[in-house]
């Protein structure tokens, strides 16, 4: 799990559950796998993310070092900074693990780079 | 002298070697059951032919024979040891089967793979032996033998009266054919009433001329196009037929030649019957069970089959099919799946099915799909794609300029998808159900969505599949979504040689009774079962033999049904389009 999808998860289909957003990481294995980096995109694909949720999961997997809290104005023409959310966002994966609803504590296991989002349909609202 | 050391070793030889392959221990002590080491039902030995060797000796009497299926050996089975003595040292040897000598070895123990079936025989079936003379199937014989007809797939057909149209497994009343049923049979007709029988006389007639190892898989005669009455006449072999009831009773019927089967009541309406494409029968005895009730086993005894021709006499029917037996009627169609049920089905028959065939399948499928390369093609850099069903991730585009979330719900699917996608900078895998997706609403710039709705087997469920797409897209967001058509006459996927004889219905969850589709060939059913036959994966080949077959659910969908599944509040469909035998629409979230 790279954490741009982290970014994108929810368990706000669970019952009961209101936002289910974000959801806590606990990672036991983590892999950095280095891919193309294409300025381009990280400049565009930034908007559509909730940065904060994106640091504070990093955070949490203790690899936020040197990436900034909030973005700047003209982030776009930082190429260090793109370079350290490209590392982020897509290098940085959860192999093993899992993920914690915030709200139910529901847990869903992440096995081989995987989150596995599947609910019961009684869970599911 | 020669001879006899020369027997001894092969013997020893033979005892070696069916030890060392088959488990089998012979022993060096005389027993009463006898193994014949290189002769069985593969190389096409009979009961037949022991009890010729046993003429010459009247003392001694065979209890059992046993050939299994496949096995170049087999069993004979005496009432003492004193007479497999006799036998064994008459025979041991000395007999030949074509030009090879027979060897033989005693045995402790025989393998019984005897099955007894319990099930009463069904209601108004019929079984009238030796209903016509040899003289007449002779007559009959030289009536409808023939050389080259209409060639189905598993034998040789011919009509009379009216045609039996394989599409829709009906006739066309409106066009007799010209050719009516032979005068020849109307002997058949009076001496059926003589049995106290209530029929009317059939108008058509359909004749099948099956070689050995042919057969016709399981089927109920549809119930709309023919009457209360089916007749099947026997000629040249006897056959063992195979009835089934969806309530899971079995019950296996020889037919011989000459004999009349007549289907009425639950045999017509509520049975399935068919015949096992093989070349030999089991010879099935009826035995008093403990209780004294009496109950059909198949021994393992076999006759090797002939060639056989069957009559099928059908009174055609006008109007409407009003028999009471609500399973197998065609008449009857409500196919609504409650939503217990269709869990449990998807459960069974799509998510189950998908991790067992994962390798299989993904083996077989390479290539993005060109209609969604042509529509990713203009997504802009940046763009948000989620793949949802995404299988093997064969779909997912080599770019880096984008987000790809594949999101699958088999898991060994998505094994594969991972490795597919490994190295593309923007593709993730999540494991999810389009029932719930877990992705947060609103993200996606586009939606792919290729042949997954299908398998969502009510309304209620596949709308809310629709309904989730149109979740996550963001507002101005598309959706390209497939699903596969009823219609295949526009696609590759037809082989015009074979037939849909509407055949199997599979009982499955919940009581529900599912057509199984014959591959190949036009959808008739909207809800139904398609066969993949797996095949294993060894050494990263493709193994050519089928080791199981699995039932996949699919809901076929009608020229509009898509287009109308996504007619939601917020969802406009832009393009809808059939493309190789699939109905695709694009729509935009507004």
């Amino acid at each position: 799990m790279k954490l741009i999808t982290h970014n994108m998860l929810t368990s706000k289909c669970l019952k009961g559950v209101l936002t289910g957003y974000p959801l806590a990481i606990k990672a036991t294995n983590i892999k950095v796998n280095e891919v193309d980096f294409n300025p381009d995109f990280i400049s565009r694909i930034i908007p559509k993310l909730d940065w904060e949720v994106l640091w504070k999961a990093a955070d949490s997997i203790g690899h936020s070092e040197g990436l900034p809290q909030t973005i700047e104005r003209n982030y776009d023409e930082d190429k260090e900074f793109l370079k350290k959310a490209h590392r982020v966002l897509l290098e940085v994966e959860v192999e093993e693990g899992y993920l914690t609803c915030p709200e139910s504590g529901r847990q869903f296991p992440i096995t081989k780079g995987i989150p596995n989002m599947l609910l019961t349909e009684a869970e599911v609202q | 002298m020669d001879e006899a050391k020369k027997t001894e070793r092969k013997r020893k030889r033979f005892a070696a070697r069916l030890k060392i392959s088959k488990g089998i221990i012979c022993s060096e002590g005389s027993e009463s059951n006898i193994v014949l080491c290189n002769v069985g039902q593969a190389t096409g030995f009979e009961k037949q032919d022991v009890v010729k060797m046993l003429n010459i000796l009247p003392s001694v009497k065979l209890k059992n024979f046993i050939a299994e299926k496949g096995e170049s050996h087999c069993f004979i089975v005496f009432h003492s040891s004193e007479n497999a003595k006799l036998f064994y040292d008459a025979y041991n040897g000395k007999e030949r089967a074509g030009n090879v000598p027979i060897y033989m070895n005693y045995v402790k123990n025989v393998p019984n793979s005897e099955v007894v079936c319990t099930s009463n025989d069904p209601e108004g079936l019929y079984l009238l032996t030796d209903f016509i003379s040899e003289t007449e199937e002779r007559a009959f014989l030289q009536l409808f033998d023939w050389i080259d007809e209409s060639n189905l797939k598993n034998r040789q057909v011919k009509h009379f009266g009216y045609e039996f149209r394989y599409g829709s497994n009906d006739v066309d009343l409106s066009s007799p054919l010209s050719e009516n049923i032979p005068e020849e049979c109307n002997i058949l007709w009076e001496r059926l009433s003589s049995y106290g029988i209530e029929f009317r006389i059939p108008d058509q007639l359909t004749v099948n001329k099956y070689s050995p190892g042919q057969g016709i898989p399981s089927h109920v005669d549809r119930h709309s196009p023919f009457d209360d009455t089916i007749l099947s006449l026997s000629l040249g072999s006897s056959v063992v037929m195979d009835w089934k009831h969806h309530t899971g009773k079995y019950v296996p019927l020889s037919v011989p030649a000459r004999s009349l089967l007549v289907m009425q009541g639950d045999a017509r309406y509520d049975w399935q019957h068919g015949i096992q494409p093989r070349t030999w029968d089991p010879v099935i005895e009826i035995r008093n069970s403990n209780t004294s009730e009496q109950v059909r086993v198949l021994t393992n005894d076999t006759v090797m089959r002939q060639m056989r021709i069957s009559l099928t006499f059908r009174k055609t029917r006008q109007g409407k099919c009003e028999c009471g037996y609500k399973m197998l009627c065609d008449n009857n169609k409500s196919d609504i799946i409650g939503d217990e049920v269709a869990s449990k089905l998807e459960e069974l028959h799509v998510h189950q099915v998908y991790e067992q065939i994962a390798g299989h399948f993904s083996s077989t499928r390479h290539k993005p799909w060109p209609k969604v390369v042509e529509f990713l093609k203009n997504t802009p850099p940046g763009s948000i794609v989620l793949d949802l069903g995404a299988g093997n991730g064969k779909n997912v585009l080599k770019r880096n300029d984008i987000l790809q979330i594949a999101g699958e719900r088999s898991s060994g699917l998505l094994d594969e998808c991972r490795r597919q996608s490994r190295g593309v900078a923007g593709a993730d895998c999540v494991r999810l159900d389009l029932l719930g997706a877990g992705l947060r609403a609103r993200i996606a710039d586009v939606v792919i969505c290729v042949a997954v709705i299908h398998h969502f087997s009510n309304q209620a469920r596949r709308l809310q599949a629709v309904s989730t797409i149109a979740n996550l897209l963001r507002p101005g967001g598309r959706a390209l979504v497939t699903v596969w058509a009823k219609d295949q006459t526009k696609s590759n996927y037809l082989c015009k040689d074979k037939e849909n004889l509407d055949a199997s219905v599979h009982s499955t969850v919940g009581g529900l009774n599912l057509p199984i589709h014959e591959n190949r060939t036009q959808f008739k059913h909207n809800d139904l079962l398609v066969p993949w036959k797996l095949r294993n994966i060894k050494e990263k080949k493709i193994e050519n033999e089928s080791s199981t077959t699995l039932l996949r659910y699919y809901h076929v969908f009608e020229k509009g049904e898509l287009d109308k599944l996504c007619d939601l509040p917020d969802l406009v469909v832009e393009k809808s389009f059939y493309e190789e035998g699939n109905w695709c629409v694009i729509c935009k979230k507004i």
